[in-house]
């Protein structure tokens, strides 16, 4: 219980927290409390905020309800982060313990792969396989973990380079364990911890990149997202600002909250706090 | 050791010729004081308008290369003259005679003269322009008896009518002296224009701008008024808006100011709002329609999906008022074709159901009758908005239509070359006359690949036969006729739906005289147009 107690009092762990749950609350809720198609037209256009009690936020330049839109773009967002996140890690485990433990050729061979994708730039990767295979919200999740799986994998061989090593995993070999389930069994989940703590990192990337498709207009058209409210709200930037500004502090929320939240789960499990 | 004696009076002298020379360059360009700062969004890399006629290459290259006409509020038949002085057509068809104008020199200095003419109309419109391939596709020789005729001769009866409504567009001369016995297509006058017109062009910096001269020489007595235009590329549109109420260009045309900003910018001193100007270049909104899916074959669906869309509230909401809702696929700008009598389509969602349900698609368990692929053409945000809302109208009769965005090139290849679409949005053009780009939209029989024409698989005969013979038709009247049953023909059976239709708008600064002054201004030649300082 002792994290439990060191994660509640650090400020930024419990903020991060506070954040991440009221997203989660409104990305759950989203589907019971604005049924139906969150674009489709329900009042007059381009209401401002706080003007009409059935339309909280305002309405955007069809009329659709920017409030709806909001909860249901946390929905798309939390799921492409979180889902590009964990493509990410699994694939990037699995290559890097891969890598670690096989050694010799196919290491080498592996990490030049890693190379090859970590040289260009994953924004752009993204980028050119969304508008290869056609926007769909698979492919964007697909896209971003393409970029993102780098890292976890270069990590998780650096850990099982010094794993492989350890006694265990020699009595392991001794017991007769085929090195496949020596690889995924012993080593993988000693070596997952590390890697695991990236996936905020990856999940906050994963939600920007996810934005900065859509609002190129490279995201899904059928659903709604804070990236493609952002793209629709910059032509009338200059009449009615609150259609980009709102979806926009639901980014800079969910980006925050994800990282304070690493923040003070780190803090915790490391509890450096209570030794200093 | 030389001493440097510093006082103040030395100080001050120096100081002042630093500021004095750094501030060089802007006054010297700046020196005639009458130039005019336009906002472009594009950069064409083929400048030449004898080869693309569109409005993007016209923008820029109308200033410098005249067509033998332009479109007029007042002149007869909606015209007045500009290379040509005077044009008549046949009884037969088969021969029109243009008067051309004196004293008019290219450029270079050259003279300008009927060979001039001839060799565009031979070389150029008929063999190498998008548009001219069609109007002049009957053109057998063009006789040149002195230097101011020039007799187009046809193999085949063909409409004066339709030629006199091409002209402001399809006619622009190119110098005979400059592209003979080259390759026209990669002629390097197509990227620094020479023309007759009122200006020169001066250079083009790509990413930055183009620059326009004054033409000294100009026929037009006192013209040009301005010095020097400055096409500035600002390709991000919401950028214009801002650029204008600073007074770093002067004027914004097609739209380049959001249709959402310009009743904040209307109220801005300084700066006018116009929306005349753009008659003659009227864009339709349409669904374009593949009748290779047996749902959207039946007629009983095409009329549902008519039946779906409130024209209203495209016009009031997604045009912000700035458009009309269409009856037809001749729009009511052009009166001289337009038909008021067809078939209308009414909003009325609970029709439009009823429809569905006689066709025999009824709603499933989830309250969809089947499914489509829609692709809003990416040009405009009007088109793309009119895709969301198109998609919810659907929506609300059962019909679930997935949206598919792709850029300019994909949208074209997936439309008209692929036919990979159910529906789609198109923004086409109606340029004066419907021979020219309208009855290709609903033609039988255009190959794939021919961009904005009918892609979509259908075929009337009935229709085809009214083309056909209004291709032939010399009398204007009853080729007139003709293309009014045409638009009654098109609204019953709905091989397309036109939904609105609308003109551009151009902002200015006050200061900015003569805008709006002809049908097609933005694309017109601005030899009038004046900046008041």
């Amino acid at each position: 219980m002792r994290p439990v107690r060191q994660f509640l009092r650090s400020p930024e762990g419990v903020a991060g927290l506070l954040m991440i749950v009221l997203l989660a609350t409104a990305a759950l809720t989203a589907p019971v409390v604005f049924p139906g198609d969150p674009l489709a037209i329900r009042g007059p256009a381009l209401l401002p905020p706080f003007a009409d009690a059935a339309f909280p936020l305002g309405t955007d330049r069809l009329g659709r309800d920017v409030l709806a839109g909001l909860m249901h773009g946390a929905r798309a967002s939390l799921a492409v982060g979180i889902a590009a996140a964990s493509v990410a890690i699994f694939v990037g485990a699995l290559v890097g313990t891969l890598a670690g433990f096989a050694g010799g050729l196919v290491d080498e061979a592996l990490m030049r792969v890693v190379d090859a994708f970590q040289i260009v730039p994953g924004f752009l990767l993204a980028l050119a396989f969304v508008s290869v295979s056609g926007a769909s919200l698979p492919v964007v999740i697909l896209a971003i973990a393409l970029g993102a799986w780098t890292g976890p994998a270069r990590l998780a061989r650096a850990e099982v380079l010094s794993i492989r090593e350890r006694d265990y995993v020699a009595a392991a070999r001794v017991i007769g364990m085929h090195p496949m389930e020596i690889a995924l069994r012993e080593v993988l989940p000693n070596a997952l911890p590390p890697v695991l703590a990236l996936s905020s990192v990856i999940v906050a990337g994963a939600v920007l990149t996810e934005a900065a498709l859509s609002f190129l207009g490279l995201g899904d058209p059928n659903i709604v997202t804070w990236g493609s409210m952002i793209a629709e709200g910059r032509n009338v930037l200059r009449s009615a600002p609150f259609l980009s500004i709102i979806p926009g502090i639901g980014l800079v929320v969910a980006v925050l909250g994800v990282y304070l939240l690493s923040e003070g789960l780190s803090e915790a499990i490391a509890g450096r706090r209570s030794r200093a | 050791m030389t001493r440097f004696p510093l006082s103040r009076r030395r100080l001050l002298t120096s100081t002042a010729l630093l500021l004095a020379s750094a501030g060089l360059p802007a006054r010297a360009l700046a020196q005639d004081g009458k130039r005019l700062v336009v906002a472009a969004d594009s950069e064409p890399k083929n400048l030449n308008p004898a080869i693309v006629a569109s409005n993007g290459v016209f923008f820029i290259a109308s200033k410098v290369i005249e067509p033998l006409a332009e479109a007029s509020f007042a002149g007869p038949d909606g015209l007045e003259p500009r290379l040509a002085t005077a044009w008549e057509g046949s009884a037969d068809g088969r021969s029109v005679t243009f008067t051309l104008r004196e004293g008019v020199t290219w450029h270079d200095r050259k003279p300008f003269t009927s060979a001039d003419v001839a060799f565009s109309a031979l070389e150029v419109w008929k063999k190498l322009q998008n548009l001219g391939r069609l109007v002049f596709a009957n053109l057998e020789a063009v006789e040149t008896p002195d230097e101011r005729t020039a007799v187009f001769k046809f193999s085949v009866p063909t409409p004066f009518q339709l030629i006199r409504n091409a002209l402001p567009v399809v006619t622009s001369v190119l110098p005979r002296h400059l592209y003979e016995g080259t390759d026209i297509e990669a002629n390097p006058a197509n990227a620094s224009l020479v023309g007759t017109g009122p200006f020169k062009f001066a250079e083009h910096k790509p990413g930055e701008y183009y620059r326009l001269e004054k033409n000294q020489d100009y026929w037009g007595e006192g013209q040009p008024k301005l010095d020097e235009i400055v096409f500035r590329v600002l390709p991000d549109r919401a950028a214009a808006a801002g650029a204008l109420e600073a007074d770093e260009i002067q004027l914004a045309a097609f739209s380049q100011v959001p249709l959402a900003d310009l009743e904040r910018i209307s109220k801005v001193e300084g700066i006018e709002v116009y929306s005349k100007g753009y008659e003659a270049l009227t864009y339709q909104l349409v669904v374009e329609i593949n009748h290779r899916r047996k749902e959207l074959a039946d007629l009983k669906v095409r009329q549902a999906i008519a039946h779906a869309i409130d024209r209203d509230f495209v016009v009031k909401t997604i045009f912000l008022g700035y458009a009309v809702p269409s009856t037809g696929i001749v729009p009511k700008n052009a009166p001289e074709f337009y038909e008021a009598g067809v078939t209308t389509y009414a909003f009325d969602p609970a029709r439009a159901n009823a429809l569905l349900d006689e066709a025999g698609y009824k709603r499933a368990g989830n309250g969809t009758r089947f499914s489509l692929k829609l692709l809003p053409a990416p040009y405009f945000s009007e088109t793309r908005q009119f895709g969301d809302y198109l998609r919810q109208a659907l929506a609300a009769i059962g019909i679930d239509a997935e949206i598919v965005n792709n850029d300019a090139a994909a949208h074209q290849k997936a439309v008209y070359t692929d036919h990979d679409f159910d529906l789609a949005v198109a923004p086409p053009v109606f340029r004066g006359d419907p021979a020219i780009s309208t009855t290709i939209l609903v033609k039988g029989g255009v190959p794939a690949g021919v961009p904005f024409s009918n892609q979509g698989g259908y075929a009337n005969p009935a229709i085809d036969e009214i083309i056909e013979k209004a291709n032939k038709t010399v009398d204007v009247a009853a080729r007139t006729d003709l293309f009014r049953q045409f638009q009654k023909l098109v609204a019953e059976d709905l091989p397309l739906i036109n939904v609105a239709e609308w003109g551009f708008i151009t902002v200015a600064r006050t200061s900015v005289k003569n805008v709006s002054s002809n049908p097609r201004w933005a694309v017109s030649n601005w030899a009038d147009t004046d900046l008041e300082s």
